[in-house]
């Protein structure tokens, strides 16, 4: 059960982490934080530092280095154009994706080899 | 003078020193982060197979850069990497990895599928 959410989490997060700075600009942590308040308990700090890089590299966001207290200076990020064309983009996968599935559960026949406890 | 024809033959002299201070930082972070980092550092060079200097210089001073900051936050290792050490090592990799040869390729195979299907195209009709 672990090992499928992380499958599918795997192929939503940079949806979500799109979805998060739409809503406003953040660093790293911020993110992880937000997630793990939001039920993703298990993710990793490095997974979302690793996306951010991608995304970054991709120019979905705008980055300013911000000067910390201590250690080097934190990477905000902003999502820019790009980053909203690729969100769109996500949401409308998201939802086909979603109506497609929910229906096949919904159609779900009791002869059906997918029937519970068959 | 000297230093140009020599960069033509070694690669940028400053990427070179860039990349010597981002060793240096990797070795200079506290156990046990330097211990994870220097361990990353290590698999990233036997899968990344990243050509430009450019792309390796970015992609080391961002790995140091997380090190440094979750040295500073007090992160722990587990809480960076994950349970899957292998899978958030070719992660990061694989974010820098557009600007590889291997991109050539698949321009190029894209290309000769793309004539291939016309040419299919072209005895239908």
């Amino acid at each position: 059960m672990a090992n499928q959410m992380t499958e599918m989490l795997k192929g939503t997060l940079e949806g979500i982490v799109l979805a998060i700075l739409a809503a406003q600009p953040a660093y790293g942590y911020e993110i992880t934080a937000r997630l793990r308040e939001e039920g993703f308990a298990d993710l990793a700090e490095g997974t979302i530092y690793a996306l951010l890089i991608r995304i970054e590299q991709r120019g979905f966001v705008d980055v300013a280095k911000v000067p910390s207290e201590k250690g080097p200076p934190r990477k905000v990020f902003t999502l820019n154009e790009a980053g909203l064309a690729q969100l769109e983009e996500f949401w409308t996968a998201w939802r086909f994706l979603a109506g497609r599935i929910e229906e096949l559960r919904a159609h779900r026949t009791p002869g059906s080899t997918a029937h519970e406890g068959a | 003078m000297a230093a140009k024809w020599i960069e033509a033959l070694t690669g940028s002299l400053e990427q070179k020193r860039e990349y010597k201070q981002q060793m240096a930082r990797l070795e200079a972070l506290p156990a046990p982060y330097a211990e994870a980092a220097r361990a990353l550092n290590r698999y990233f060079m036997y899968y990344g197979a990243i050509a430009d200097g450019e792309t390796l210089v970015t992609m080391l001073g961002d790995h140091v850069e997380l090190w440094e900051r979750a040295a500073v936050d007090g992160t722990p290792v587990s809480a960076i990497v994950g349970d899957d050490p292998v899978g958030f090592a070719e992660t990061f990799v694989s974010s820098y990895r557009h600007r590889e040869w291997i991109d050539k390729e698949r321009q190029r195979l894209v290309t000769a599928i793309g004539s291939a299907i016309e040419q299919e195209r072209g005895r239908e009709s």
